[in-house]
């Protein structure tokens, strides 16, 4: 068990006193929460919910023990709003129902997946009716109401899930008052595809490749954290070389994704020169990274105890590119600055207050573009970042434009640290040779990826297999905090304002 | 021949506008389309068969015939390489305004018609925009007409070298921003986005498809050229002809189409150097050319040039 997780066992009652006195005392960010089925070896379901310490590497893990005969335990959503679609997703998953809930609509699944089905219980199964019936999804079994705006002048505009360009599929619906927008609802979890699932069918080894296709543009950063998850449970320590490897490429996965979305944001206010500006830059970045590693997006490096190819080989190549890519990047942001038109628009639109990011445990960008201090890189160093000198950089201001500045400032935070790290030279082999994973076993694995932090959680069988992959992106957290964000807009700066959030559809459709 | 000149804008309109994205593209660091890219779009759309929602009325069918029509007998009326415009006694300037807000009267309306979210918000947006620039189109033509004693745009155009006066150059600012928010470009609206929920034009025609849909293009090239072709008739009527002989019309053809491409290279200039603006800040945009025009006719009426 890995030092800085420190596991509570609760009685049922007593667990939701603990985290709400922890989430209380203001010096724990809740992180996430979720269920495993141990109804094979304890005979009941587990609950957890991890909780990271401000100022410490420690995560605090409180859990309780759930009978499948009594599924109910009371929410904690009234007190910690975070966890609303977590209880919703575990209500979905595992039929554990959060007593006191205030929304407990279905979540995950769409109205033609079967009532009674909790998918990630290891005796689920679905009959062949059941799944032609979900594929063709055109009986409704369990119909979603969406929230309803009454009143004069309300007018309701539904738009998605299939968008005019070639995006991900999500439903959002308006209702305005004129151009303003009164509440936003979006419906996500279109391209549920069972991720979670999936884990417990192959080795802790061949997950490593569906981690890194979780969400194509952090395919890095999610097999980096879910590699770090499986070492951690297995207590193997990866080489020097192995975490600078890393940690090089994670912020090359960072510099290409903030780069592009700033350039993207410039699509919401028309401006097609950054755009296209943008893209050059960051198509640059991915032919460089194909160079590095043979694979535009970094796919293929990450193994269980280290990696596949040193990238430090090419330290002159990377150095080059580097310093060209500084210098496209700083004319971009001068004349994207200097196009005050654009400016303006980013000013004061879709305000993210600090009180309702906090609430809603919004993480990465978007956090820190509304003060919120917070960077899992600096909060529970990991790989090299302990020996990095670097500060996670926020804004007070809270609007679009601070999310593109909180990117801006991290672009070259990110190309500080990668000429940092080639100053030095690291030992160790690529990879150290892991054959078996201990039985039984748990823990975390986690990083910053462009959007936000990413979690696995990993639980062993009595086999050394998957028993429980516990996937958090950080789109299933930030996505809640758009109609915040939106309310008081005008319908047309939406499209902006969800740009500058950036949000994978993938990523939170897990 | 003089009868034949509105073929001109009904055949070159699409060349018009691909030349305006061809150099949207070349600002962008993008080899573009081809420059008669448009030509094949709307051929593209003619072929293919349309779907037509079972939610619209005779309207929905009615507003492409009614938009192209009318822009074509908007074009009869505008003096296009010669002002010798025997259609000119069907109207004047006034009445190309109002055609064009029957076109667009007819649009709206089929935006609303299918009762989709997108063309409701694109026909209200629209006619926010309408009411806006009406009145400062209006007043900056009046400023010439003034001088010309006229508002037959034959007259107007058939005015000799180059008027450069104080008014006229506020007129023609006032212009110019009545042309971008006509014809959908940035900053008013963006004619390439993909964003349903900010478009405008885009928005009233989203749910035509096919031939009507090619129509609708057609129309808002048509209207697109008829309204550089104005600014050129009103602001800049030097080596447009008033007889018919041949040589003369070849060289007036000339000039005209190296004015059409100046005014394409300055719209994709604007195009490619601002955002978007807000949409409710638009007004503010919309307002300050009707104050320019206002301020145009004032000044010629106190100073008489």
């Amino acid at each position: 068990m890995p030092e800085n997780e420190r596991y509570i066992e609760l009685e049922a009652n007593r667990f939701r006193d603990h985290c709400i006195a922890l989430y209380n005392s203001g010096r724990y960010y809740p992180r996430l929460m979720f269920a495993a089925d141990l109804r094979q070896s304890n005979d009941c379901f587990r609950i957890y919910m991890v909780f990271s310490e401000k100022e410490k590497d420690i995560f605090h893990i409180p859990f309780f023990d759930l009978k499948e005969n009594a599924p109910v335990y009371k929410s904690l959503t009234p007190d910690i709003p975070a966890v609303h679609w977590y209880e919703r997703e575990i209500r979905d998953m595992f039929g554990l129902i959060p007593e006191g809930h205030p929304d407990l609509r279905r979540l995950v699944f769409h109205d033609s997946f079967p009532s009674d089905s909790y998918p990630l219980r290891k005796d689920w199964t679905i009959s062949r009716t059941d799944l032609n019936e979900w594929g063709e999804g055109l009986i409704k079994k369990e119909a979603y109401k969406f929230m309803e705006v009454e009143g004069e002048g309300v007018h309701e505009i539904p738009v998605g899930p299939v968008h005019a360009g070639i995006i991900e599929p999500g439903h959002f619906r308006f209702s305005t008052v004129g151009e303003t927008i009164f509440f936003l609802e979006p419906r996500l979890f279109y391209t549920h595809k069972g991720i979670e699932k999936h884990f417990e069918g192959m080795s802790f080894f061949d997950g490593v490749r569906l981690a890194e296709r979780v969400s194509g543009t952090s395919s890095f950063s999610h097999s980096a954290a879910y590699c770090m998850a499986v070492e951690r449970m297995a207590d193997i320590e990866i080489s020097e070389k192995a975490a600078a490897v890393r940690t090089m490429l994670l912020e090359l996965e960072r510099l290409y994704n903030h780069i592009g979305d700033i350039g993207n944001m410039c699509a919401g206010t028309g401006v097609a020169i950054g755009n296209t500006y943008g893209a050059v830059i960051k198509e640059d970045l991915l032919q460089f990274n194909k160079r590095l590693t043979g694979s535009r997006y970094l796919r293929g490096i990450n193994i269980i105890g280290g990696v596949t190819s040193d990238v430090f080989l090419k330290a002159d190549d990377i150095l080059n590119t580097i310093d060209a890519v500084t210098v496209e990047y700083k004319k971009f942001m001068k004349m994207l600055l200097g196009t005050i038109s654009h400016i303006e628009r980013l000013e004061n639109t879709g305000k993210l207050s600090k009180d309702i990011a906090l609430r809603l445990g919004v993480t990465g960008v978007a956090a820190r573009a509304s003060g919120i201090n917070d960077d899992i890189r600096k909060a529970h160093p990991h790989f090299l970042y302990d020996d990095l000198d670097f500060e996670p950089h926020t804004s007070g201001k809270c609007d679009v434009y601070a999310r593109m500045m909180v990117r801006a400032e991290e672009v070259e935070c990110s190309i500080s640290i990668i000429n940092a790290l080639l100053e030095n030279s690291y030992n160790g082999d690529l990879s150290s040779s892991v054959k078996t994973i201990p039985a039984g076993s748990s823990a975390l694995g986690y990083t910053e990826t462009p959007r936000g932090s990413v979690f696995y959680w990993v639980m062993s069988d009595s086999k050394g297999m998957p028993h429980r992959v516990k996937l958090r992106s950080p789109s299933f957290c930030n996505w809640p905090a758009v109609p915040f964000a939106v309310h008081g807009e005008i319908v047309p700066d939406f499209p902006l304002c969800n740009k500058s959030f950036n949000l994978s559809y993938s990523g939170s459709d897990m | 021949m003089e009868y034949l000149q509105f073929i001109l804008i009904i055949i070159l309109s699409p060349l018009i506008n691909g030349v305006i994205r061809k150099l949207k593209a070349q600002m962008q660091g993008r080899p573009g389309p081809g420059l008669f890219q448009s030509y094949f779009d709307l051929i593209r759309l003619f072929k293919k068969d349309m779907r037509i929602s079972n939610t619209t009325s005779w309207i929905f069918g009615a507003a492409p015939y009614i938009l192209f029509t009318s822009t074509i007998v908007a074009a009869m009326i505008v003096p296009v390489i010669t002002t010798v415009s025997p259609f000119s006694v069907m109207g004047d300037i006034i009445a190309i305004i109002y055609i064009f807000a029957l076109g667009r009267f007819f649009m709206a309306l089929a935006g609303l018609d299918a009762g989709t979210a997108f063309g409701g918000e694109g026909s209200s947006r629209e006619m926010t925009v309408a009411i806006l620039v009406e009145p400062m189109l209006m007043l900056s033509i009046f400023t010439a007409a003034i001088s010309a004693g006229s508002t037959n745009i034959a007259m107007l155009a058939s005015i000799s070298g180059p008027i450069y006066t104080p008014s006229h150059i506020l007129a023609l600012s006032a212009f110019i921003i009545a042309i971008i928010a006509e014809t959908g470009r940035i900053p008013v609206d963006n004619p390439d986005t993909h964003l349903e929920l900010t478009m405008i034009h885009e928005g009233m025609v989203l749910e035509y498809s096919g031939k009507y849909l090619a129509l609708m293009e057609w129309a808002h090239y048509m209207k697109q050229m008829l309204l550089f072709t104005l600014a050129v008739d009103i602001f800049f009527p030097a080596g447009i002809i008033n007889n018919t002989e041949p040589a003369a019309l070849a060289m007036s053809f000339g000039i005209y189409l190296l004015k059409m491409f100046s005014i394409a290279f300055f719209m994709a200039i604007i195009e490619s150097s601002r955002a978007k603006m807000r949409f409710f800040q638009l007004p503010s945009l919309l307002e300050g050319g009707f104050v320019l025009a206002f301020l145009s006719l004032l000044t010629y009426i106190m100073t008489g040039r």
